[in-house]
């Protein structure tokens, strides 16, 4: 069965239209969402609504949860003080633009759907937030797949795309026992050989940062595990409009004509969120 | 002679030409760069790269030129801006170099510098802009100003690829929280942007008093669009304390691991 995931919508319709259109020629029969459907985009209600109206399953994103609780962030989400402003004045825009009902849609997603052995996440299984970036330390990135219990785990949130394959991870544990009447230690060896785990990250819908402005999304077989990366080009230049007729800063629309993401960015893949 | 006036569009390569001399001779020198204003940035850079070369402002240039050294060397840097044909320094017995193109260099056309100068130099392979269609400059003054670097990165990529207007050329001095400053320097049509770290004592109490600027050239400008950008890009009074604080105490450290002595102003 083909399964496609979407992720990082933020409140590009126009981006998302593409991609589900796309979706309808790959034949897939289901859809998953990893989230952040609204933010920096000009129609985060009609996205929100969109995404209702077909019964997608969705995780909640980062920028649904600042919507839903408020701006609380650890450092990660803002890689500049620039970006950090602009990323204030986008949710500020998004605060005040969204319906009542949308925000409490936003507050009712999960931080984490399941199916058999894939488990679907925004950020990370720890949180919205934090990054899983290709370059992220290996053991780091098997715990977090290990964490939710799964094979293979989508993620999002870093709006670039790839497929990461854990195998071959052997884990070897000593025990010591001590015995009554001798305190010297019996070490007890143990080995774990961890099945090949994987990491999909589904790129981003509404706000690519690939260098062109086409929405990436992924479809997976999950008879076959086979992993296809799809890139739509969509009418990308009446989103920018929009951007600007409805008073988002105009840079937003330079950046997303030029792929290069709104503001945010994350640059280290050793840091743990603390959100 | 001992004036060379030095001429040639945006970008070409007026002053890193004019720099060669400054680095190697022994004589008196001297540096005017006419109707650019004290802020100017070739002004600021030449200063800054060469502290032992007079930098000459508009007021003082006709008496020197009236008393030059008989030793003395100054260099005349003409900005794109002005008409050559009406300078008032052609009068004066100089050598009037023209940096042009590489095609321009070789051929024996016709152009206002083929016109005045007596001698052409191969510069930057770049687009000489079209004589109708004349760039505008943008200076913005930055004196006091410190960036957050990440954030300077990230608007030099904005503003050098066309987020504000469309700029050919773009040259800066900034102040960075660790109390050093950049040579920032970008030519449309030349690979990357050029960051030179400037060997200035580091300014790390309070807010720089050294000169710095940023002037763009080109077309269609949002300026205030930009300078707002600039502005937020900019650190508040309480970060550049909380910096200064913690790069003096790793100065103070490094210093006293290395036996060296850090130049802290």
């Amino acid at each position: 069965m083909k399964l496609a995931v979407i992720s990082c919508i933020h409140g590009n319709a126009e981006a998302l239209d593409a991609v589900l259109a796309d979706i309808d020629t790959q034949r897939a029969e289901e859809i998953y969402c990893l989230g952040d459907l609204v933010g920096y985009g000009p129609y985060p209600n009609e996205v929100v609504e969109k995404i209702r109206s077909l019964a997608i399953p969705s995780c909640q994103g980062c920028w649904d949860e600042d919507i839903v609780d408020g701006l609380n962030a650890c450092e990660c989400s803002y890689p500049s003080q620039l970006a950090e402003y602009r990323g204030r004045l986008a949710h500020e825009w998004t605060d005040r633009e969204i319906h009542p009902e949308v925000r409490e849609y936003l507050a009712t997603l999960p931080l984490t759907l399941k199916k058999d052995n894939l488990c679907f996440v925004h950020g990370s299984p720890n949180s919205q937030h934090e990054y899983l970036l290709p370059s992220m330390d290996g053991f780091a990135a098997l715990e977090r797949v290990l964490s939710a219990d799964a094979d293979v785990l989508f993620c999002g949130h870093t709006h670039v795309p790839y497929e990461r394959k854990l195998e071959n991870a052997a884990l070897s544990v000593k025990v010591g026992t001590a015995e009554s009447g001798d305190r010297a230690q019996q070490l007890q060896e143990q080995q774990f050989q961890v099945p090949l785990k994987r990491v999909i990250n589904a790129g981003s819908v509404g706000e690519p940062r690939h260098g062109r402005p086409n929405a990436t999304y992924v479809i997976y077989n999950t008879d076959t595990a086979e992993v296809t990366f799809r890139e739509v080009t969509y009418n990308y230049e009446k989103t920018c409009q929009a951007i600007v007729e409805k008073g988002l800063p105009p840079i937003f629309a330079w950046r997303l004509a030029k792929g290069m993401e709104f503001a945010e960015r994350a640059d280290d893949p050793s840091h743990v969120c603390e959100r | 002679m001992n004036i060379t006036l030095v001429a040639g569009p945006p970008g070409i390569g007026k002053t890193t030409w004019i720099n060669q001399f400054l680095s190697t001779s022994k004589q008196p020198l001297f540096y005017l760069c006419p109707a650019a204003g004290t802020e100017a940035v070739d002004r600021l850079r030449v200063g800054y790269h060469f502290p032992e070369v007079t930098v000459v402002e508009d007021t003082q240039a006709a008496a020197l030129l009236m008393n030059l050294p008989d030793q003395a060397q100054i260099y005349i840097e003409l900005g794109f801006h002005l008409d050559l044909a009406a300078l008032p320094f052609n009068q004066l017995p100089c050598r009037k170099v023209a940096i042009v193109p590489p095609e321009l260099a070789q051929l024996t056309e016709q152009s206002e510098w083929h016109d005045w100068a007596d001698e052409l130099v191969a510069g930057n392979k770049i687009q000489v802009p079209h004589p109708n269609c004349f760039p505008e400059t943008r200076r913005m003054p930055l004196t006091g100003q410190v960036f957050d670097p990440p954030s300077l990165d990230e608007l030099l990529t904005e503003i050098t690829g066309g987020a504000y207007g469309q700029v050919i050329r773009l040259k800066g001095i900034f102040e960075m929280p660790d109390g050093q400053a950049f040579d920032i320097d970008f030519v449309e049509g030349l690979p990357g942007i050029e960051y030179t770290e400037l060997k200035l004592p580091r300014s790390l109490k309070g807010r720089p008093t050294r000169p710095s600027s940023l002037e763009v050239v080109g077309y269609d400008f949002q300026q205030k669009t930009m300078a707002e950008a600039l502005g937020v890009s900019c650190l508040s009074d309480e970060l550049i304390a909380q910096y200064q604080r913690q790069y003096r105490q790793q100065y103070k450290t490094t210093d006293l691991t290395n036996n060296a002595e850090e130049n802290v102003a």
